[in-house]
């Protein structure tokens, strides 16, 4: 179990992490989501004391500086590439065991278990970003931890590597342990986590199950699909709903789905389909954390058409 | 590298002089290595691996996983400090000894090698590269890197403090007389000498202090920079 409190952290003028605080169960994969620049490395690095700040993360009750040998106790991966260019991946393992009292046999098997027994010897500057996240995982499930952090796992990782990584810490979320772990792939995200907790500009946005967040952030919207459908827009759009036709069905928002029903009932309209279409981890995302954005790009401006382009040319 | 090139000096100077007496300025250059003409090389040697000590930490990003694998700071910071105490102990007593092995193979013997001023002054090779390597420690922690740690560790001795001491000749810019025994690696190195320091006829009086003392202004600079780049250590992000 993880309890963070009043977590802040300024830089000058800017506040990074805003009096964050939030629990991270056990036997769940909560995730920790939030544009670019939002704070969530901030934070994680607050939690381990990495960064100074205000406010108190408790790992099952202790603070993370005051374990002795933390290892043992929880598993941390933040940046990609932290290696020492001239020693092994397995020296650099070892080397972060041997602080933490664990056996150089249990560095062969993270090593094993992470798919990289064949190059333990190699040295991690010549790993990929892909290989360099799974010796990060190594790192971080070396003294067998029962709470994990990890900042963007999946990063460079390949779509079997991601599959494999989420069915990793879906189990070891199943054993019991806590996992928080950060990442932009929401599609993934909505495969992997029970769990959110959701910044923007370092102050909490959500905190909560998947499933309330998406149904939060966004509208659903009811599918409606029939022979005949012009009187049922009309007497929908009646009611206050929002009627799109989407190739040969009508999607309706704002309304519940008996209350279409309903209307459809009233006015006889023949229905081939009723449904509830739910909208995704990455709309309620976007729709949660729109106003949030640290770095907003701007839109890409479209070529203009052959023609205009040529009038245009004509008139310079 | 720093135990092969002391050798190295020893050795040669067991050739070329191979037929003279052999005097107490001959014995304690072979057996520190040439420690005199300058700046010691085992020290150099030793100070580079203080430096890298926690300079890597920073240049390759691994002070991340250490810290997250050893959150005491204070705990991390002894543990390095004194591996590296140790191992330059360790290694300037090897190079000592095979020194002295090299000039009782080339002369037959080694007389006074515990007596003052000679036994004094290598006890106080061996002091100057343990201090030397902590600054070099020490700056390594405060500049979170290599290459700055390793600019004022060879700057400051070779560079700034001779340049001061070079004025200090200078009649119209005589206030400075008075500093020079306070420059740290020129009172650092008084705890290797022989015999003072002779600065030629019509030499400002520099009123040096004795070996020890000199010895305690040199440990008083490391344990400043040290001691500021601890507690700073103990209050920056990482």
């Amino acid at each position: 179990m993880i309890t963070a409190k009043g977590l802040y952290k300024r830089y000058r003028k800017t506040v990074a992490v805003d009096h964050l605080s939030f629990d991270v169960r056990p036997g769940v994969v909560t995730g920790f989501l939030g544009p670019n620049g939002s704070g969530k490395s901030t934070t994680m690095r607050l939690m381990l004391g990495l960064d100074h700040g205000e406010g108190e993360t408790l790992f099952d009750g202790k603070q993370f500086g005051t374990i002795r040998r933390p290892m043992n106790e929880v598993g941390a991966l933040l940046e990609a590439k932290p290696f020492h260019p001239t020693r092994s991946a397995r020296n650099h393992l070892r080397m972060l065991a041997a602080g933490n009292r664990i056996a150089d046999k249990r560095v062969d098997e993270v090593m094993e278990f992470v798919g990289l027994g064949d190059v333990r010897r190699k040295k991690p500057k010549g790993y990929s970003l892909g290989m360099a996240q799974r010796l990060g995982l190594a790192q971080a499930l070396l003294g067998d931890p029962q709470t994990l952090l990890l900042d963007e796992p999946t990063n460079g990782l390949d779509p079997h590597g991601i599959h494999w990584m989420r069915d990793v810490l879906k189990t070891l979320a199943s054993e019991g342990r806590t996992i928080f772990v950060s990442s932009h792939l929401l599609s993934e995200m909505q495969l992997m986590a029970d769990e959110l907790v959701v910044i923007g500009r370092g102050t909490m946005i959500f905190n909560g199950d998947v499933d309330t967040f998406v149904r939060e952030f966004t509208q659903s919207q009811v599918v409606v699909r029939g022979p005949e459908t012009a009187g049922l827009t009309e007497a929908l759009k009646a009611e206050g709903a929002e009627v799109v036709s989407e190739d040969d069905a009508l999607v309706v928002s704002g309304l519940e789905i008996g209350k279409v029903g309903h209307v459809a009932f009233t006015v006889g309209a023949e229905l081939h389909e009723l449904s509830t279409r739910r909208a995704s981890l990455e709309e309620a995302f976007m729709s949660a954390t729109g106003s949030s954005e640290e770095f907003v790009a701007k839109e890409p401006v479209r070529a203009a058409e052959p023609a205009t382009a040529a009038a245009e040319g004509e008139a310079l | 590298m720093g135990l092969l090139v002391t050798t190295g000096v020893a050795v040669l100077l067991g050739v070329a002089a191979r037929n003279e007496p052999l005097d107490a300025e001959i014995l304690t250059t072979a057996v520190n290595g040439g420690a005199s003409f300058g700046l010691p090389f085992l020290a150099v040697f030793m100070a580079i691996i203080g430096i890298f000590a926690c300079g890597h930490e920073y240049r390759h990003g691994t002070i991340q996983p250490t810290l997250t694998s050893l959150p005491q700071r204070s705990r991390l910071i002894l543990a390095k400090l004194i591996v590296v105490t140790v191992t330059t102990v360790v290694v300037t007593a090897l190079s000592m000894a095979i020194n002295t092995a090299v000039v009782y193979i080339v002369w037959g013997e080694a007389p006074g090698l515990f007596e003052d001023p000679i036994g004094t002054a290598l006890a106080g090779y061996a002091i100057y590269t343990l201090i030397y390597v902590l600054v070099g420690f020490g700056l390594g922690l405060l500049f979170r890197g290599v290459p700055s740690a390793l600019v004022v560790i060879f700057l400051m001795p070779l560079i700034i403090e001779s340049i001061i001491m070079g004025l200090a000749f200078i009649p119209a810019l005589d206030w400075l007389v008075p500093v020079v025994k306070f420059l740290p690696f020129t009172a650092g190195s008084r705890l290797m000498e022989i015999v003072p320091p002779d600065f030629g006829p019509g030499s400002p009086d520099f009123d040096l202090f004795s070996r020890w003392t000199s010895g305690g202004i040199f440990a008083l600079f490391a344990a400043v920079i040290l001691t500021t780049a601890w507690i700073l250590f103990k209050k920056r992000d990482a």
